[in-house]
C-alpha cells in the first residue's frame, strides 16, 4: 500500500509515492536519482547518509521516508545545483581533504551546517561537528583544515548555493 | 628542481568526489537489472542437510532463489593473483560445506533488494553441525581437520639465521626476554561496502565490481565458468575505500553465475553486517618471541614466532605469512629467526589488510622490545637504535637506502621527546586523576611484490589534437592516490599539468594488463612505469617536431607543454599533434611495459603521547608526530593524508577495534556501533613530516607509504600508555580493566 510524500528536495517541491517502510536514503537514491547520499552502514553511524532536513543534518538510512511530509531537505547535489561550486567544497578539494570520496558529500554537508549554527568554531568545535561522520581513509586532519579555511572566509561564495 | 614533483596536489578526481558525481559501483543501474541478497550460514562449521524456499518463491518480485546446487562446484582461491598463480584450492562460489558464520550457500534474486531481503527471512535453512573451533591456538592443536586432507596449521615458512645459531646467542645473552602476544582479527571498514554487477548477455559476461584486481577477477571467471579470456570484461568504477579489503574475489563470481541463470544483470551490495563476515579481514594473531639482551641494551638475538588466524577458508593464508617473512629482517640489524604459519579456523576469511602481515608482526616486536626497555630502564629510543638498521650496513640493492634512524631522529625532534619525558613526569606528580606517558614505535614495509612472481604494468598514452592526453592504467585507485601520482610523474616529464591528462576506469578490456594494486606498488612499479611511458612521449613529440621543423633534435627541448629550440618557441603539443594527423596520417600515442627488478623498503618512525584516566582506564591521545622514509615525495598532499589515515587505523587497532567471536562463531562487534572506529573529535593532533635521501630506483626516488603509513601506529600507542601506567599490558586493543588494575596495583 504505497503513500504519497509530498516535500521540498534541493529548492524543488516533490510528490513521490513509496512504500510506507521506506528509508528517506532509498527515496533519494533509488525514486529521485539523487546517488550523492550514500550508504555505508545502515544504522545511523557512519554519515555518508548525511543529508539537511529543516537546517539540521541527519542521517537518511535511519529517517522513514514517510515521516518526512513537508519537510525541506538538501542533500549534496543541492550545493553545486547552479553550476559553482560551495567554498566548502572548493575547500575539500585544494586541501586534499578527500581520498576515495564515498564519505566526502557526507562530510561537506556536516561542514557546512556546522557554519551556518556556529560560524567561528575552535578547532576542537569542528572536530565535534563533524563527529558524526566517519572517514577511514584522511584521519580527519585535511578535512578539519578544509573546514578551518572556509570558517576563515579563505573562498569567497561567488554565487553557489548555500544551506 | 621538480616543477610539481612534491608540490601538493589533490586527487585527479577531487571535483567529482567533492560534488557527489562520482559513480561508484552501487550507483551503477543497467537495464533490467535485478538484485542479489546472499543466504549466508548461520552456524560456523557444518555442512547444509537441506534449504527450503518454497515459502520465498511465492512473494511477488522474488524472480529466484538458487543454492550451491545452482553454480560450479569447481574449487578455485579467492587469492589469485595471475593465471597460473599456484595457491591451494579450497573455496567454491556457494558451499554445501560451510566453515564459519557467513559462509555463502546461496543467494536470492528478486526485482528489488527490500523484496529480497523480505524473501531471505523466509528461508528455512537446516544443517548438521559440528563443533567450530574460534582461536588458531586451539586450532593448530586440536585433533579436528576442519577441511579434509588439510591440516590447520597449513604450513610453515622459516627464514632469517640459523635456528641454533639464534639459539646459541640468545643463551649467552645477559638476559632472556620472552612475550606471548595475541592480537585479533580487525576489520578495514571502508566506507564503501564490497559491491558487485555481473552481467551476461551473448555469451559474454561484463562486471562491475568495487576490486583492486580487475585482471585477477577476469581469469577467477574464466577458470570457474570455463570462458576465454577475452570475452570477460572486468571494470572497477570508483573504489569508495579498500586497505586490501577488495583484494581478493568475494561475490564477483556469484553475481556472475546468477546473472546467467536469470539472464539479467544482478547487482549484489554487501551490507554492512554482511561486509564484515563475508567479506574480508586482517589474520587475528598470536605471537611468541624470545630475545637475548644484554644489559646494555644490545639484542643478540630474536626467535620469532606467529601463527596467523587465516579464517574458514585458506585463501592468501601462506602469502601473507611468507610477505611477513622478511620484514623484520629489513628493520633489524641483529640476528633473527622468523617460522610462521596460518592456522584455519570457523572465523570469517582473513584476507590482505593495509600492511599484509606487516602491521602483526612489528606491533608484537616493537611491544616486546618495548617491554625489554623498561625492564633494563633504558630509554625505547636509546634501546631500538642499538638494534635497528643502519643506512649503510645493509644490502642497498634490496633494502632501497634505509633512513630509518634519520627517521626516529627527526621524529624525536619534532615531538620534543627529551622535554615530553620531564613534562609528563611533572604532570603525573600532580595526581590529579590523569597519568601521561609517551612512546614510540617502529614500522618497515615493501614497495610491490619482486621477487615473489611478476611485478609489471603495461601503459598507454595517447596525444590528441589539441595537445591534452588520454592516459590508460590499469591502477586500481582507490583513494590511494596512486593513479594521481602517476599524473605527477608524466607531467614533470611533459611539462603537462594532472589536468592535462585525462584517464578512464579500469577496465580489462581497454587498459593494458597490470597486476592488481596491493603491496604498494601504486607509484615505485606503476609510477616507474608511468616515467618510462612519459620518457617515450618526449623522444616521440621530438621526433616528430625533428620532421615537421627540420631541425636536430639534440638542439630541442619541451617546456610548457610546448616544443622549443633554444629559446624560440617552435610550437605547442596540439601543433605536433595536428601535423602528425594530417602530414604523417599517424597518431602520436605510446605503449610501454615496465616491470620491477627489486624490492625496496620503506620505514616510519611514530611517537605518541597519552593521557590516562586512572578512574575509568580510558585512554586519550593527546599528541602524536609519525616521519616516513618514503623516498621522494611524489604528491605532498597525498602522501600526508595516506599517512595520517594509517595513523587512525593504527591507533583503532590499538584502542578499539576488535572482531571477537561467541562460542558459536558469531561476530559480536557486527555493526558500527559495535566496532569502534577513530572518529575526529577522538583523533590528537597529527604532525607529519618525511626524509627524502637518496635514489631508490622508484620515480624520482620514490619508494612507498600507503601500507607502510599504518605499520608503526598501534605499537607507538600501547607503549605510550605502557610509560604512562608503568607496565606493558598484554590484552590488544587496550582493555580498561586490565589498565585499572594494573595502575591500582
Amino acid at each position: 500500500m504505497k503513500l504519497m510524500l509530498n516535500m521540498t528536495i534541493n529548492n524543488e517541491k516533490i510528490s513521490v509515492e513509496i512504500e510506507p517502510d521506506s528509508r528517506l536514503l532509498d527515496v533519494l537514491r533509488d525514486d529521485l536519482g539523487l546517488l550523492g547520499t550514500k550508504e555505508g552502514c545502515g544504522v545511523g553511524e557512519c554519515g555518508a547518509c548525511t543529508v539537511i532536513i529543516d537546517g539540521k543534518t541527519a542521517n537518511s538510512c535511519v529517517t522513514l521516508a514517510a515521516s518526512m511530509e513537508g519537510c525541506d531537505i538538501k542533500t549534496i547535489e543541492y550545493l553545486s545545483k547552479n553550476g559553482k561550486l560551495h567554498p566548502m567544497q572548493k575547500s575539500f578539494i585544494d586541501n586534499s581533504a578527500l581520498q576515495c570520496g564515498f564519505c566526502t558529500p557526507g562530510f561537506v554537508l556536516s561542514g557546512v551546517n556546522l557554519l551556518e549554527r556556529n560560524p567561528n568554531p575552535t578547532e576542537e568545535e569542528i572536530k565535534e561537528g563533524i563527529s558524526g561522520n566517519i572517514c577511514r581513509c584522511t584521519g580527519y586532519e585535511q578535512i578539519v583544515k578544509a573546514v578551518e579555511d572556509v570558517r576563515d572566509e579563505k573562498y569567497i561564495k561567488d554565487g553557489a548555493c548555500d544551506e | 628542481m621538480n616543477r610539481i614533483i612534491g608540490s601538493r596536489t589533490p586527487i585527479d578526481d577531487a571535483l567529482a568526489k567533492a560534488t557527489g558525481e562520482t559513480t561508484y559501483t552501487a550507483d551503477i543501474k543497467l537495464a533490467n537489472m535485478c538484485f542479489g541478497k546472499l543466504i549466508l550460514s548461520t552456524i560456523a562449521f557444518g555442512k547444509v542437510k537441506s534449504i527450503n524456499y518454497s515459502e520465498a518463491l511465492k512473494i511477488k518480485g522474488v524472480i529466484d532463489v538458487l543454492t550451491y546446487k545452482d553454480f560450479p562446484s569447481t574449487k578455485y582461491n579467492s587469492a589469485l593473483r595471475f593465471k597460473g598463480h599456484g595457491i591451494l584450492k579450497t573455496e567454491t562460489v556457494l558451499s554445501e560445506d560451510v566453515r564459519f558464520v557467513g559462509d555463502r550457500i546461496g543467494i536470492v534474486i528478486a526485482e528489488s533488494l527490500e523484496i529480497a531481503e523480505k524473501a531471505l527471512k523466509l528461508i528455512e535453512v537446516e544443517y548438521e553441525e559440528f563443533k567450530p573451533i574460534i582461536d588458531e591456538e586451539a586450532a593448530a592443536s586440536s585433533n579436528v581437520q576442519l577441511h579434509e586432507g588439510l591440516d590447520n596449521k597449513v604450513g610453515t615458512i622459516s627464514t632469517g639465521s640459523d635456528a641454533d645459531k639464534v639459539t646459541e646467542l640468545i643463551n649467552k645473552a645477559d638476559f632472556v626476554f620472552e612475550d606471548k602476544i595475541k592480537i585479533p582479527m580487525v576489520n578495514h571498514v571502508s566506507i564503501e561496502t564490497f559491491s558487485v554487477i555481473g552481467d551476461y548477455k551473448s555469451k559474454k559476461v561484463t562486471v562491475y565490481a568495487s576490486t583492486q584486481n580487475t585482471f585477477a577477477v577476469r581469469v577467477l571467471i574464466s577458470d570457474v565458468y570455463n570462458l576465454p579470456l577475452n570475452k570477460i570484461k572486468v571494470i572497477q568504477p570508483t573504489l569508495g575505500g579498500s586497505f586490501g579489503g577488495k583484494l581478493e574475489v568475494v561475490t564477483e563470481l556469484v553475481a556472475v553465475g546468477a546473472a546467467m541463470k536469470v539472464n539479467r544483470p544482478v547487482k549484489i551490495v554487501l551490507s554492512r553486517k554482511e561486509s564484515m563476515i563475508a567479506s574480508r579481514t586482517r589474520n587475528g594473531a598470536t605471537i611468541k618471541v624470545k630475545s637475548g639482551v644484554n644489559k646494555d641494551g644490545t639484542i643478540l638475538a630474536t626467535d620469532f614466532r606467529i601463527l596467523t588466524n587465516t579464517g574458514g577458508y585458506v585463501g592468501s593464508g601462506m602469502n601473507v605469512i611468507g610477505a611477513m617473512s622478511h620484514k623484520l629482517l629489513k628493520a633489524y640489524k641483529y640476528p633473527l629467526r622468523y617460522t610462521g604459519s596460518p592456522v584455519v579456523t570457523n572465523t570469517p576469511i582473513a584476507g590482505a589488510m593495509r600492511g599484509y602481515g606487516s602491521p602483526q608482526a612489528f606491533l608484537g616486536m616493537n611491544i616486546h622490545v618495548n617491554k625489554i626497555a623498561m625492564a633494563l630502564g633504558i630509554d625505547p629510543i636509546e634501546l631500538n637504535m642499538k638494534n635497528i638498521v643502519d643506512k649503510n650496513e645493509v644490502d642497498i640493492l634490496s633494502f632501497g637506502n634505509p633512513e630509518l634512524k634519520e627517521c626516529v631522529i627527526k621524529g624525536k625532534e619534532m615531538f620534543d621527546w627529551d622535554q615530553k619525558k620531564k613534562d609528563t613526569t611533572e604532570y603525573n606528580k600532580q595526581n590529579n586523576g590523569y597519568i601521561r606517558g609517551i612512546g614510540f614505535g617502529i614500522g618497515a614495509h615493501g614497495a610491490g611484490v619482486y621477487p615473489a612472481h611478476q611485478d609489471c604494468i603495461n601503459l598507454l598514452l595517447r596525444l590528441n589534437e589539441d595537445g591534452t592526453f588520454n592516459y590508460w592504467s590499469a591502477s586500481h585507485d582507490m583513494g590511494n592516490g596512486s593513479l594521481t601520482a602517476q599524473k605527477i610523474i608524466i607531467s614533470e616529464v611533459l611539462t603537462t599539468d594532472v589536468i592535462d591528462i585525462e584517464s578512464t576506469e579500469v577496465n580489462t578490456e581497454t587498459c593494458p594488463w597490470n597486476l592488481g594494486d596491493y603491496a604498494s606498488r601504486g607509484v615505485f612499479v606503476e609510477g616507474e612505469g608511468a616515467y618510462k611511458l612519459a620518457e617515450a612521449m618526449k623522444s616521440l613529440i621530438l621526433e616528430t617536431a625533428v620532421l615537421k621543423f627540420k631541425v636536430n633534435k639534440e638542439a630541442l627541448s619541451i617546456k610548457d607543454k610546448k616544443v622549443w629550440l633554444d629559446d624560440t618557441e617552435l610550437g605547442s603539443f596540439g601543433d605536433i599533434a595536428m601535423y602528425a594527423q594530417t602530414t604523417l596520417q599517424k597518431e602520436l600515442s605510446v605503449l610501454i611495459d615496465h616491470h620491477s627488478i627489486a624490492g625496496r623498503t620503506s620505514y616510519g618512525a611514530h611517537f605518541a603521547e597519552v593521557e590516562v584516566d586512572k578512574s575509568t582506564g580510558d585512554v586519550k591521545v593527546i599528541d602524536y608526530v609519525a616521519v616516513h622514509d618514503a623516498g621522494t615525495v611524489i604528491n605532498r598532499h597525498g602522501i600526508e593524508g595516506q599517512l595520517e589515515g594509517g595513523i587512525q587505523m593504527g591507533i583503532g587497532y590499538a584502542l578499539s577495534e576488535k572482531m571477537t567471536f561467541d562460542e558459536k562463531g558469531n561476530l559480536l562487534e557486527n555493526n558500527l556501533k559495535k566496532y569502534r572506529i577513530y572518529k575526529a573529535n577522538e583523533m590528537p593532533r597529527v604532525r607529519v613530516d618525511f626524509i627524502e635521501n637518496g635514489d631508490n630506483g622508484g620515480p624520482f626516488g620514490a619508494k612507498s607509504i600507503s601500507e607502510c603509513a599504518t605499520v608503526p601506529s598501534a605499537q607507538t600507542i600501547i607503549n605510550a600508555v605502557a610509560n604512562a601506567i608503568g607496565e606493558q599490558t598484554t590484552i590488544i586493543p587496550i582493555n580498561k580493566e586490565e589498565v585499572l588494575n594494573i595502575i591500582n596495583k
